[in-house]
């Protein structure tokens, strides 16, 4: 196992360097895509999961079955039911607890509209995670290649890259970046507190953003939760979503709950018609 | 712990304060010391390009690992879900949803589960169980004694060593003679306030009181008989107002089980005041008193040999969310607050998206489940009970009630026809000459016989006869005799029962409550409602097509109105009319493991061997002499103001609650009024009356009186709205850090006991107490008061020989042990494996000792320890999904008879207008003061309804420490319909400040000198019934660290993101009559939330 | 009143440096724009300064590429010009962004795609050619000036880099080099200043900026406020000498600046009509947020009458006054900020979701902005240093065709 993964890592920093010095011709035109880095940390043996039913366990299990697989096979994907999204947030706390998010970044807001008129009013809470568009506008304009889509399909951001120019979030159609200024919940009161210093667990390291370090001085958004993915979990928002209206897994696994819940007529992606190509799915 | 501790030993910090920065965005200079080098720019970077392009993982994922993972149980609200806590370095990072439990996980983990699989699984959580990090490592958290320094109120105080604020409560003296105008102020101290110590005596004095009541004996004999003990008494005169020890107050606002074993054994045990006060009535008072009044049974009293009501459950019940196929929401918020957004709200989206479930929301305000309903009826507010006679009216003229249910007189009925509960719809009634259900029409009073049983005395095996006069049905016309607990002669009766016998006019008790529903029509009903009459049918069709799986289920907007009782009763009225008690899908209650130790259980097997059985440790047991607290406490909760000494006519100085207990609004502005007798100590723990109540600014004026509350202590973890008037501020350790029993709620079909342990190293400082180090907290001030005072059932051999009692682990590993042993032989959890102890020991390695002692608690525990760890293990006992059902039905049932008429109610008697109360449904218009009269203030001019109600995203007065949580609703509004927006003429965001009748200065006035305005930002909505204007509860704090303090001649300055928003209680209506407290429901006990008539005044 | 300037300056500059230590000590967090307005002043002054030098350098073009004679004289002041502005644009967006030490990374990384990285390169190749223009146009100049003593002649010596010889031979060779990187760099700053703007066009999210005009209008913002800005330098520091024939040069540059501006006028009212005559809410907010939001004084009164309006008149009604060209252009010049501000600014402070802004609160999540005192500081730091810069080139190097010349 160990080996046959360093051999594909071996080989993927092979077709980055030839997507480089082919040059823009070749490079510039398809989406930019790097393979697994570290295809072995995703297939380690983890642990058994408990018997038991419900979508949790079931998409659980489905996400083990796509670890098995190389990670361009992989193809994640969100679903979020709109009928039963109570508007409770706790996936936008859920996911900055998860990913120790400082104040004024936030990767999944919830969106409240009230629709109607008295006495026919209604309330629409529509969760916004990023995208992970498949024709991410984020990625072509970073200047330093800092943010680029994986094979998973997931987009990433290289917080040791990025320069913190911001770019990228003026080209996100769903305001789905966020810039960390290096702040905290806790300035301004007598005393920081330790849950705000413990490092992030983003992207499988340890980002200890203290005393500016990134990241610190970069863009953030939601990577999925690419860290909990990598030990067997699903993302944060999807286990605390109180309305159990979030769903998550592998596009290409046809026998996936998400693949059924998205062959229906009541599926939505929003905006479209910029040509993003979202991997988030809304159910109404 | 190398986290915290350096700062929170730190001689003078109060706070785990280091240092306040000051910077302002734009102001800031060079040489902000602490800053320098956050955002320092780096020049060279030391990345290399290359291995930019990918991030490579390089660190395993921690919180996956179960030795990171402690599992407890939330309190940021009353939900008590079960959490994951995920410890990073040695402090809580993350908090998940427990996936053992059913709060947290749908459907919930096997309970046989390794932990081990169960890492990787996390549970929901709603945002404010995530926040709970926030609540803990707050930066205003107190973690040393404070004492007052000025006036009450005035925010100064000094720290001062644990034994030394000890030493002074309990013995008293000049205590604040260097506070100005308090020099000869001499303050009695606990010790002298336990005047009555001999249990013995105490019991005697007891009994007699109760002869004094029964008028079995007089005043002047009780003085005779008592004469060299009368100093011992608050008034020799009035003998029923108890003993002096009844003037040390205890009060709570959430206390749930094991520190509430502890409390209760603190105050009424080894002290002996009957005033242990919690704070039912503010929550959902009436909710549990129609609750205990519906499940009165009609027992025998063994020392007295005859039957009685008695026995009836402070409870409710609710909907089983997970089943039910139609639910009406009354006033309930499932999605934002109840019990709880987490186990309700994923069952109910659930449903709905499977298309399981429909339901409807009757709601002045468009509630974000009124969002997902299938029908939202903007009701009137206080209309609710007109508006299920109304569903009652139709189902039974269309007779869509499950007749066969109803006709079930007794048990044996009920068993025969599949069901497990009653009712005495087809009991007959006695109607008085003024036309009012009396009471039960018995088998003596048609001539015929009683009953005769015999009693077998366990101990003595000696046999007592007694008689039963049974309860009567007629059917067809015929009188059958019956008892309601006889399992074997099947009575069923008719239900439209109205005759005369000898000149009584009797009823059946549906025929009265039908005569209430039918009183007026449906138009009318809904004319009152402000709902269109279709509405009201077409909701009693769908109510009354799902069979046994539809419910009606009702929370604080039915409870909390003058008639919150009757409007509770009507609807689980009109749940009866379906018979949908103890089905799935139906309504349900709570079941819980019992932790006391107090099962027992024994048997005679055929082969004459007998099998006894016992939980491990009954941790109700004194080693020594238990008191024996009597008297009338002082809310007047438990006794009859008629029978007592103090009786004047009507009406009574203040209101009794004889149905009820737990009266908050009624503690602190009765001792204000020295009604029945003043007091001398108060403590409060966990509670804050002044924010939480009602008119809760009533509450000031007393607690900054030093000459009205003598002694105030409290038990806080910051310095919040209501602790800010103590004498003593006794830091107490947050939800992750100490235990709890938390019980269950009536949704909650599964039987269950959560357990909440400690997760974190506790902040507060160490202190020493019966030799044992512990941290400070209510355990450990307890613990310390007792030890000084010699109290019994404290100390060695506390719980019995060998047992003793110097800390909180004593108590409560025992009750774990309980717990793992079930309520019944064969209910054993397994041990836990050598793994598994590993497991245990491993995830605790960041506590101190002084929080966990493995070697201790596996002392105390004995042969059960392996079993306590593997409860531990799993954050409680939860029994398995499959079994919270048993067919179509609960598997925890109710199970008894429930009472759609209520005897006991229909004889007691209302002490301000000497009047009884009603039996049955009925609708009563609110608001009512005290003695009965409308409140009409609209006829002033005030002519908003003003209601108020919780946003998901905050508790109470809780919250305000979590910035995450302020950052998804940074302060809270006055919302309105834009209809009456246009017709004030104001704006989304106008400021508005909020003014009734009692408070029409819209202020706060703190008596500090300080007065807060209650003025708000308008927020103009469609989703609010016109004429309605509504505020969140959880903002517009003054203290809880939005306001400043000087601790040691120091200022603290408050955080003003804490502080923002508008808390809008002060404005609810103080009642007319008794002029210090707000209204409130003088049968169930509610405080009135949402009767008070209102303006919106522009500023 | 020379001390007075230079007191000030040296106020300025200290002031100025107290921004610089914030921006060191505390990074970004004294900044007043958020993660929604994610871009604030420095942005815009990194565009106005880029467009400023683009500017200036297609006007030195002129005259070393088309050789108009009239323009000569202030060739090399034009050069010089755009270096220095381009300096102030770079240091401006340099401290704007998050890590400052990876700037680096974007000659490392080859993204092609971005538009971005393509503006670093071609500010880069910009930047060299300038100075390697900037000196070949002085060297004659510096060959001269080395005689001189002190510290002119120092420097001069210095920059000559070893090179005496300017014989007709070399000087019409130097021209010929000079004319090639002239032509090489109209193209250049073409593509990078029309480049700046296509950073913003093609952003499809923000419809406000999504327009194929924008990097024409880029340019023609370039021409005018850098035309405006020389002028400005020309009118009022322009040694005394010659009074006529300045008074002829200021003329001139009066009226290429007042038809620079005309066009820029024409081209904005293009955009911001179109806009509003289509109405769909998304392309409108953000010129509505311009026109109509809490800082309509921006577009109005700054822009407008201050940008606009007075230097129109002023330049129409005195067209061969210096003092009131002089005037204009500096208005111009000055006030070109509030354009670029309102480039940068209103696009980003319309939300893309409704109701974004509650879903959850912070400082930082608003779309509300307004620089913080943080940002005028370092602002002045640049500015500053820009004139520091100008005012150091403008004495001691031989940038002024002067009578001694
Ligand atoms: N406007 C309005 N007011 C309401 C309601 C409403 O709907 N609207 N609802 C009412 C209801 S249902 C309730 S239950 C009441 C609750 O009212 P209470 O029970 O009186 O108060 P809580 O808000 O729960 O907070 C109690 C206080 O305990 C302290 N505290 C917090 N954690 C701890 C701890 O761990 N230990 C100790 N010792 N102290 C702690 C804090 O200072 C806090 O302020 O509020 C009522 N008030
Ligand atoms: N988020 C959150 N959740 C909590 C708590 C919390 O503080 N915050 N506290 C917990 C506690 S202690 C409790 S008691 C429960 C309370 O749980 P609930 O009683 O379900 O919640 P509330 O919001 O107090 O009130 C319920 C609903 O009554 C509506 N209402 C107000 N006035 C009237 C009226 O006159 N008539 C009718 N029909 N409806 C009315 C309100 O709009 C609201 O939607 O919540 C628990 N859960
Ligand atoms: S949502 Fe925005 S950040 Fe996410 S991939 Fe799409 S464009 Fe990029
Ligand atoms: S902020 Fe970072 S990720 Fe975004 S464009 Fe700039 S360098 Fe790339
Ligand atoms: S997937 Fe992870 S990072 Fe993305 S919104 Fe959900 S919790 Fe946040
Ligand atoms: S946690 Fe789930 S239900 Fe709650 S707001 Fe997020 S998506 Fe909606
Ligand atoms: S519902 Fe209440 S108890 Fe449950 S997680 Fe939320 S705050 Fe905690
Ligand atoms: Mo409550």
């Amino acid at each position: 196992m160990r080996t046959k993964n360093a051999q594909r890592n071996g080989s993927a920093r092979r077709d980055f360097l030839k997507a480089i010095l082919v040059g823009p011709a070749l490079a510039g035109g398809l989406p930019r895509q790097v393979k697994d880095p570290e295809a072995a940390e995703t297939q380690r043996s983890l642990p058994d999961l408990p018997e038991g039913d419900g979508p949790i366990l079931r998409m659980q299990r489905e996400l083990r079955r796509a670890l098995q697989k190389p990670l361009e096979q992989r193809r994640w994907i969100m679903v979020i039911d709109l009928r039963k999204c109570v508007g409770c947030s706790a996936c936008t706390i859920g996911c900055i607890a998860e990913n120790r998010l400082p104040p004024g970044v936030v990767y999944r807001p919830v969106v409240e509209e009230e629709i109607g008129a008295y006495p026919h009013v209604t309330r629409r809470f529509t969760p916004r995670p990023c995208m992970q568009c498949d024709n991410p506008p984020c990625v072509p304009v970073c200047p330093v290649k800092a943010t680029y889509k994986r094979p998973d399909g997931i987009v990433e951001i290289n917080y040791e890259q990025c320069i913190g120019c911001r770019y990228c979030v003026t080209a996100c159609p769903y305001s789905a970046r966020t810039f960390d200024f290096g702040e905290n919940y806790t300035d301004r009161t007598p005393k920081r507190q330790p849950y705000e210093t413990s490092p992030s667990p983003e992207y499988g390291r340890s980002w200890d953003r203290t005393n500016g370090k990134s990241p610190a001085g970069n863009v953030r958004k939601c990577q999925f939760c690419i860290h909990r993915l990598n030990a067997g979990m699903l993302p944060a928002c999807v286990t605390t979503c109180v309305g159990l209206a979030t769903y998550f897994g592998d596009w290409n696994d046809h026998d996936s709950l998400v693949a059924e819940l998205i062959g229906k007529p009541n599926v939505i992606r929003l905006k479209e018609e910029m040509g993003t190509q979202p991997k988030v799915y809304y159910l109404l | 712990m190398a986290t915290d501790g350096d700062v929170v030993k730190g001689k003078e910090s109060w706070c785990r304060r280091v240092s306040r920065r000051k910077f302002l965005r734009t102001s800031a200079l060079l040489g902000g010391s602490a800053l320098v080098a956050r955002g320092a720019v780096r020049l060279l970077d030391s990345t290399s390009p290359a291995e930019a392009a990918y991030l490579v993982p390089t660190r395993d994922y921690d919180l996956a690992r179960p030795q990171n993972i402690i599992y407890s149980v939330c309190q940021q609200c009353n939900t008590q879900c079960g959490i994951k806590v995920k410890i990073h370095n040695g402090t809580a990072v993350k908090i998940d949803g427990n996936p053992f439990s059913p709060w947290t996980m749908v459907p919930h983990l096997a309970y046989r589960t390794s932990p081990f699989k169960a890492a990787a699984v996390d549970g929901l959580l709603c945002p404010k169980g995530q926040a709970g990090i926030q609540s803990a490592y707050d930066p205003y958290r107190l973690v040393k004694v404070l004492k007052r320094a000025g006036r009450r109120g005035e925010g100064k105080w000094i720290t001062i060593p644990f034994q030394q604020a000890i030493e002074e409560i309990v013995e008293g003296g000049f205590l604040f003679k260097h506070v100005a105008g308090e020099e000869t102020r001499n303050i009695e101290g606990l010790r002298s306030i336990r005047a009555l110590t001999d249990a013995k005596l105490a019991g005697e004095m007891s009994d007699d009181v109760a002869r004094i009541w029964k008028k079995e004996l007089t005043v002047a004999d009780f003085k005779t008989k008592y004469k060299d003990h009368l100093h011992l008494l608050i008034d020799p005169d009035h003998p029923d107002l108890g003993p002096k020890n009844n003037q040390f107050v205890f009060m709570w606002g959430r206390l749930k089980g094991g520190r509430g074993d502890l409390v209760s054994r603190f105050v009424k045990d080894s002290f002996g005041t009957v005033n242990a006060h919690g704070h039912t009535t503010v929550c959902q008072g009436s909710l549990y008193f129609t609750g205990k009044a519906m499940s009165e049974q009609y027992l025998l009293d063994e020392k007295e040999l005859k039957h009685k009501w008695a026995g009836g459950k402070k409870f409710y019940w609710q909907a089983d969310t997970e089943k039910s196929e139609f639910i009406i929401f009354v006033g309930a918020s499932p999605f934002e607050a109840n019990y709880g957004p987490t186990n309700r709200a994923s069952r109910i989206s659930t449903g709905l998206a499977d298309g399981r479930l429909k339901f409807a929301v009757l709601d002045p305000r468009l509630s974000k489940a009124a969002a997902r309903a299938w029908k939202w009826l903007p009701i009137k507010p206080g209309t609710e009970g007109a508006m299920a006679l109304a569903l009652i009216r139709w189902v039974i003229e269309n007779k869509r009630y499950d007749e066969k249910y109803l006709r079930n007189a007794n048990k044996a009925a009920a068993q025969t026809g599949g069901e497990s509960t009653w009712c005495n719809a087809a009991w007959l009634i006695k109607i008085d000459k003024d036309g009012r259900p009396a009471g039960f029409l018995r088998g003596s009073e048609v001539g015929l016989p009683k009953i005769k049983k015999v009693l077998s005395d366990k101990k003595s095996g000696k046999e007592r006869p007694y008689e039963f006069d049974p309860f009567l049905v007629a059917v067809e016309g015929k009188l059958v005799p019956f008892d309601p607990y006889d399992e074997k002669n099947a009575v069923e009766g008719d239900l439209q029962v109205n005759t005369e016998i000898a000149g009584t006019r009797i009823k059946s008790a549906f025929r009265i409550l039908w005569e209430e529903a039918s009183s007026r029509s449906i138009e009318d009903w809904a004319e009152i409602c402000g709902i269109k009459a279709e509405d009201i049918v077409t909701l009693a069709r769908e109510f009354t097509s799902h069979g046994k799986k539809a419910a009606a289920d009702i929370h604080r907007g039915v409870s909390q109105h003058t008639n919150g009782f009757y409007n509770v009763l009507a609807w689980f009225t009109l749940n009866l009319l379906i018979g949908n008690y103890d089905w799935a899908g139906g309504m349900a209650q709570a079941s819980t493991y019992d932790p006391g130790g107090g099962k027992a259980f024994a048997a005679k097997l055929p082969d004459g061997s007998e099998i006894k059985w016992a939980q491990p440790f009954p941790v109700g047991r004194l080693g020594g002499d238990k008191a024996i607290p009597f008297g009338i406490d002082i809310i007047r909760a438990n006794a009859k103001y008629e029978e007592t000494t103090i009786f004047n006519g009507y009406p009574a100085r203040r209101p009794w609650f004889p149905l009820s207990s737990d009266v908050y609004q009624e503690i602190i502005p009765s001792a204000g009024d020295a009604y029945p007798y003043p007091i001398k100590a108060l403590f409060l723990y966990m509670g804050t009356p002044v924010y939480a109540l009602p008119a809760g600014h009533t509450n000031i004026e007393i607690l900054a009186d030093v000459n009205k509350i003598p002694l105030f202590v409290t038990s806080d973890i910051v310095i919040g709205e209501t602790s800010t008037y103590a004498d003593y501020i006794f830091p107490d350790c947050s939800y992750l850090e100490r235990w709890e029993f938390a019980g269950s709620h009536p949704n909650m079909v599964w039987k269950v006991q959560p357990i909440r342990q400690p997760a974190i190293a506790p902040l507060t400082e160490t202190v020493k107490v019966f030799g044992e180090e512990m941290p400070m907290a209510l355990e450990a001030m307890l613990l310390a008061i007792a030890e000084k005072m010699g109290l019994p059932g404290f100390g060695k051999d506390a719980f019995g020989e060998g047992k003793d009692f110097r800390r909180a682990e004593d108590l409560y590993v025992r009750m774990v042990a309980n717990i793992a042993a079930g309520d019944k032989p064969g209910q054993e959890v397994p041990d836990a494996d050598d793994q598994e102890v590993k497991l245990f020991l491993d995830s605790r390695k960041h506590l101190p000792r002084t929080v966990f002692d493995a070697e201790r608690w596996e002392r105390i525990a004995g042969t059960w320890w392996r079993k306590v760890i593997y409860v531990l293990n799993r954050g409680g006992r939860f029994d398995d999904y499959k079994d919270g059902y048993d067919g179509a039905q609960l598997k925890n049932k109710y199970g008894t008879l429930i009472n759609l008429f209520q005897e006991k109610t229909a004889k007691t008697k209302n002490s301000m207008t000497g009047k009884a109360f009603p039996g049955v449904a009925t609708y009563v218009p609110a608001p009512l003061d005290a003695l009965g009269r409308p409140v009409e203030d609209e006829k002033d001019g005030y002519t908003l309804n003003l209601i108020t109600y919780r946003e998901v995203f905050h508790t109470k007065s809780r919250t305000a420490a979590d910035y995450w949580l302020l950052a998804l609703l940074p302060e809270n509004s006055i919302i309105m319909n834009v209809r009456d927006a246009d017709r004030l003429g104001l704006r989304d965001g106008s400021w508005v400040r909020v003014v009734s009748a009692s408070n029409p200065e819209g202020i706060w006035d703190l008596k500090n000198g300080a007065k807060i305005p209650m003025v708000g930002k308008v927020k103009v909505i469609q989703g609010i019934r016109p004429g309605v204007v509504a505020f969140s509860l959880g903002h517009g704090h003054w203290a809880y660290g939005a306001g400043s303090a000087v601790i040691d001649g120091k200022r603290i300055a408050g955080d003003p993101r804490r502080g923002r928003g508008v808390h809008a209680n002060a404005a609810l209506r103080v009642d007319p009559v008794i002029e210090n407290t707000c209204l409130s429901d003088l049968t169930g006990g509610s405080a009135v939330f949402y009767d008070t008539k209102a303006k919106l005044v522009k500023v | 009143m020379k001390k007075l300037l230079y007191g000030l300056w040296g106020v300025a500059f200290l002031v100025g440096l107290i921004g610089v230590g914030q921006r060191i000590l505390y990074g970004h967090q004294l900044a007043g724009y958020g993660s929604y307005v994610v871009w604030g002043l420095w942005v815009a002054a990194y565009i106005y300064f880029i467009g400023l030098s683009a500017g200036a350098f297609l006007l030195s073009s002129l005259v070393y590429v088309f050789g108009v004679k009239r323009l000569e004289k202030i060739g090399k002041l034009s050069l010089f010009t755009a270096l220095v502005t381009l300096f102030m644009a770079l240091l401006s967006i340099w401290f704007d962004l998050g890590h400052m030490g990876r700037f680096w990374k974007v000659y490392t990384s080859f993204a092609w795609e971005s538009m971005m990285a393509w503006m670093v390169w071609l500010y880069t190749a910009y930047f060299i050619l300038l100075l390697v223009e900037t000196w070949f146009v002085m060297k004659p100049d510096l060959v001269r000036w080395s005689s001189r003593t002190g510290f002119e002649g120092t420097l001069a010596r210095r920059l000559t880099f070893g090179q005496s010889d300017i014989s007709t031979a070399v000087l019409e060779k130097d021209k010929r080099t000079i004319k090639a990187l002239a032509t090489v760099g109209i193209p250049l700053a073409v593509a990078f200043h029309g480049g700046v703007g296509a950073l913003f066009g093609v952003i499809g999210a923000r419809p406000y900026w999504h327009s194929a005009l924008f990097p024409i209008l880029f340019l023609v913002g370039a021409l005018a406020s850098g035309g405006a800005l020389l002028t400005a330098i020309v009118a009022f520091f322009w040694p005394r000498d010659g009074k006529a024939e300045h008074e002829e040069l200021v003329a001139l540059m009066g009226k290429i600046t007042l038809g620079l501006l005309v066009f820029d006028f024409l081209l904005e009212w293009a955009e911001v009509s179109i806009a509003l005559w289509g109405s769909i809410p998304s392309h409108v907010a953000g010129f509505k947020l311009m026109l109509f939001g809490p800082y309509w004084w921006v577009f109005w009164i700054v822009h407008l009458l201050l940008g606009g309006v007075v230097p129109v008149a002023l330049l129409t009604l005195w067209p061969s006054s210096t003092s009131a060209v002089g005037t204009a252009a500096a208005l111009i010049a000055a006030t070109f900020m509030s354009v670029r501000l309102n480039i940068v600014i209103p696009a980003l402070a319309v939300p893309e979701f409704e109701g974004l802004i509650s879903a959850y609160t912070d400082a930082r999540l608003q779309f509300y902005y307004f620089p913080t005192l943080h940002e005028w500081l370092l602002m002045m730091f640049v500015v500053t240093v820009g004139i520091a810069l100008f005012n150091i080139g403008f004495r001691t190097l031989p940038l002024v065709q002067t009578k001694e010349s």
